[in-house]
């Protein structure tokens, strides 16, 4: 019998659940799970919007930046979000289309980033262009370029992600296809003897690999070095500038059309590119903020590389990530 | 006799809540996992399988996801067998204990951990890339590519495999090994007659079970794989999933994926009669009880050589995560993240593993009825129905569940729910496995004296089934438990309000460069997991309060184990 209850009750608990009481004026934000985090900008920036919006703002933290996207187009016009942030832009276009998100109506003015922005549905919030951190102590004179890179003796080894299941590993190969066109799958077929292998994700790429000195070499973004010189007070690790230039990585945000909370929902946005929210980023995001800091940016970001950046239009990426990637999955495998 | 007993032998024959009771699980359980992969194809705008089939990437997929798994597994079980068998023959020595922990922890080290352990180990700046360089005079690359998948599923698999062929030796009738000893049988004569009889009995579950896990497998398959040559059906599954956004795909790769492993168990179902697969601490060998003639002389050496070698596979690893995670113990007690993720990580765990216990008791004691009734064939369609579970990626399983029950989820904590009832379910095979074996011994001999003693319900509960449940619980529990906190990819799946799990934690942690706190994490939920298997194995070994547990002979009152397991 109690047996039976169990099952039952287990079956309930899965289709119920504990009902959360929650207050007229909540603002739902749906974000990626490292935003969240202790030391990540969540908690402060929390703190900070609930004492000026007389609100509660509820992060639900996700899987990324394509976690979001997916919860939002699986709940659709349901969804609680009324706020997506940590989108990327190369999910913009596939966003857009969802017809889920409403446009911003902020002004965009204070914005600062190293491409034009004038987007009426996605506010960008911060931004660092993709690039190889190198060991100083394990390579002295690393590559300039993916030229070089391939040049290389074949035991200089790099690690990076895959584009079929990470963004860095996405931006990577926008990054190739946007410097050399037509020639990527060249580019890429002489990168395989330099590439140790391809990890599914960031961290797996960076700690378990990277920081295990398993390469001197390993994909990811630009500031990175920045958190290892202003809090572990380390110059070890740097990127390096290559010479083709480098591919653009911008985190945006959105409102939802069918938020209860339009106003609440702007006056968040607008907030985004305040001072007091974009301080947060630099050493808990490790990404350069979206407007223009001052003095108030972290001595370390003036010791980063800062190459020439660009990017692909997010239609161009939707139209073409397919074609690009069964590119890139023969180019490796032939 | 009696009237009372008589009417509650009759009752516990013609009761049919048994039945009910697998019944509704059955449901449950093949209802949700049908009705996932259904909610998939029902949302998926176009589904075209001839597509999927004509597509190039797909087969090349499907040819080295077959490759790796077989070779993994061979590999693995070819291994697993002269280590077993060195273990049954040297049943006590220093570290025996140790090591056997060791071996059962195998089956639920979350990936991220394992990996990095075998990369400190064997990476190309390893602990052992010295002694490869001096040796081969080459850098060591061998973690990456083919050979880097195949030592990681082998350190995976082949301490699971060889722990439960260890239990089939070790279940063989104490006669036979008193024979062995009293003809002195030699080496070759005690594998023919004694060792292979009873590997061959479990090889061809465990091997379904060995391949299925292999076959299965993603963040290894990746990050070892050394590019693009080296992906699975479950990468390609998460491509379709996640990236793409493409249900209908996703939905047509699960079916592929659950077609070749039903082939799979099928046959070895077939093959293979019904016997416990995972270690349920039943009958052991008295520890040196019987002399072996086969123990003495060189077979000293080679045994120590495969034992050496499988602490050496097993072990360092596991050092390096308690050694990178010992740096960030002096911050431990002011963690109050780590601290309130153990905590819920633990919560959760307890109420999933609770789940599958239920869920697998239920199924078990349908299809015990049924199989009793002369329904051999439902029987083992409710069986199997449990087992389905382990080839249904959880991927497909969470996004189908989320998709069927969206409606009446709102807030976050159902979020949570839905994350225990995945994590029941990934965990209901296992459960299942524990306890079949106890389940079913306990059945037809007793049974039948209980029947012509007309000993009532409640007392063939205590005195005859309880006394050999307990242990298989305690052990289902753990597995079930443990498989739950290293569980990351469903959690990450549904998202959650602020509040992370451990595993959730640790990639936060990793996410954030809080390198330091991540290490710490990976130690601490390494400790949880043992501390769960030591928890559990002593509570469910505490000798029964009743004195005449002395006379019964097998039961949890007498317990050889505890002496050397």
């Amino acid at each position: 019998m109690s047996n039976q209850a169990l099952v039952g009750g287990l079956a309930l608990t899965a289709l119920l659940g504990s009902a959360v009481a929650q207050a007229e004026d909540t603002l739902t934000v749906y974000t990626y799970d490292a935003f969240v985090s202790e030391w990540g900008p969540g908690p402060r920036i929390e703190k900070a919007f609930e004492a000026q919006c007389d609100c509660r703002l509820r992060f639900v933290a996700l899987d990324g930046g394509v976690g979001i996207l997916q919860r939002l187009e699986l709940e659709g016009e349901d969804s609680a979000a009324d706020v997506v942030l940590g989108l990327d832009m190369n999910l913009m276009a596939e966003a857009r289309d969802t017809g889920l998100l409403a446009p911003h109506d902020i002004d965009l003015g204070p914005l600062a980033l190293p491409v034009d922005w004038d987007d009426d549905t996605f506010v960008p919030f911060d931004w660092a262009p993709f690039a190889f951190v190198y060991d100083t102590q394990a390579l002295a004179e690393p590559p300039h370029s993916f030229e070089e890179l391939i040049a290389a003796p074949d035991d200089l080894k790099v690690i990076v992600e895959d584009p079929r299941t990470s963004t860095p590993g996405l931006g990577l190969l926008l990054w190739i296809k946007h410097a050399y066109g037509e020639r990527a799958d060249e580019i890429w077929w002489g990168l395989q003897p330099h590439i140790l292998t391809v990890t599914r994700d960031w961290s797996e790429a960076y700690f378990s690999l990277f920081m295990n000195g398993e390469a001197p070499m390993v994909l990811s973004y630009a500031t990175s070095p920045a958190y290892h010189m202003a809090v572990e007070e380390t110059d070890r690790y740097q990127a390096v500038a290559f010479d083709e230039g480098h591919y653009l990585q911008v985190e945006v945000a959105a409102m939802t059309r069918h938020t209860e909370h339009p106003d609440l929902a702007r006056q968040f946005l607008d907030f985004m590119l305040s001072r007091e929210f974009q301080r947060e980023l630099p050493l808990t995001n490790v990404m350069y903020p979206a407007v223009d800091l001052g003095d108030a940016l972290p001595e370390a970001f003036s010791r980063l590389i800062d190459p020439e950046v660009y990017i692909f239009s997010p239609q161009q990426v939707r139209q073409h990530r397919r074609e690009w990637v069964d590119e890139w999955l023969r180019a490796s495998t032939r | 006799m009696t009237a009372g007993p008589q009417t509650d032998t009759r009752d516990w024959h013609r009761a049919r809540w048994p039945l009910w009771l697998g019944g509704l699980a059955w449901l449950i359980v093949v209802g949700l996992g049908a009705g996932s992969l259904g909610a998939l194809l029902w949302r998926a705008p176009a589904v075209d399988p001839g597509a999927l089939w004509h597509d190039p990437y797909l087969g090349s997929v499907l040819r080295f996801t077959l490759t790796q798994a077989t070779l993994s597994s061979v590999i693995s079980l070819g291994l697993a067998i002269p280590v077993a068998v060195a273990l049954a023959r040297r049943p006590s020595f220093p570290g025996r204990r140790l090591l056997l922990r060791a071996m059962e922890l195998s089956l639920v080290i979350p990936t991220l951990i394992a990996l990095f352990g075998l990369v400190a180990v064997h990476g190309r700046q390893g602990w052992l890339a010295p002694l490869w360089r001096a040796v081969t005079g080459e850098p060591a690359g061998y973690l990456y590519g083919l050979s880097g998948i195949v030592l990681a599923h082998v350190f995976y698999n082949l301490p699971l495999a060889a722990r439960l062929m260890l239990q089939a030796l070790e279940r063989q009738p104490e006669a036979h090994w008193r024979l062995a000893a009293q003809l002195g049988m030699t080496r070759r004569a005690i594998w023919r007659c004694l060792e292979w009889p009873a590997l061959r009995r479990t090889l061809p579950r465990l091997a379904a079970l060995v391949f299925t896990l292999c076959f299965t497998s993603f963040a290894i398959v990746m990050t070892l794989g050394g590019g693009p040559r080296a992906t699975t059906l479950e990468v390609a599954l998460y491509q379709a999933l996640k990236f793409e956004g493409d249900l209908g795909r996703a939905a047509l790769l699960a079916l592929t994926q659950l077609a070749f492993c039903l082939v799979l168990w099928a046959v070895a179902l077939h093959r293979g009669p019904a016997t416990s697969l995972v270690a349920t601490g039943g009958q052991r060998l008295p520890a040196g009880r019987w002399w072996r003639r086969d123990a003495l002389g060189p077979s000293r050496l080679v045994d120590a050589a495969w034992l050496a070698g499988l602490a050496l596979l097993l072990l360092p690893p596991l050092g390096a995560v308690v050694i990178a995670g010992l740096g960030g113990l002096p911050a431990l007690p002011d963690n109050a993240a780590l601290w309130s993720a153990t905590g819920l990580s633990l919560v959760m765990a307890l109420t999933a593993a609770f789940g599958a216990l239920t869920l697998a008791v239920a199924l078990l004691l349908g299809s015990e009825r049924l199989r009793q009734r002369g329904a051999a064939l439902s029987a083992g369609l409710m069986e199997g129905g449990g087992q389905v579970i382990l080839i249904l990626p959880a991927m497909v399983l969470g996004t189908g569940l989320f998709l069927l029950l969206r409606p009446s989820l709102g807030g976050g904590w159902q979020g949570y729910a839905l994350v225990v009832l995945v994590n029941a379910f990934m965990a209901l095979p296992f459960a299942m496995q524990v306890l079949q074996g106890a389940l079913l011994e306990a059945s037809p001999t007793r049974r039948r004296l209980a029947d012509q003693l007309g000993i009532p319900a409640r007392a063939r509960w205590r005195w005859l089934v309880w006394p050999r449940l307990r242990r298989p619980l305690g052990l289902a529990l753990a597995y079930a438990m443990t498989l739950s906190l290293g569980d990351f990819g469903v959690v990450a799946l549904f998202g959650s309000p602020s509040r992370p799990t451990l595993p959730m934690l640790l990639y936060q942690q990793l996410g954030g460069y809080r390198w330091q706190g991540a290490a710490a994490t990976a130690l601490m939920l390494l400790v949880v997991v043992v501390a769960v298997f030591a928890l559990l194995d002593r509570l469910s070994r505490r000798r029964p309060r009743y004195p005449q547990s002395r006379y019964w002979p097998t039961s949890a009152g007498k317990d050889p184990e505890s002496d050397h397991a």
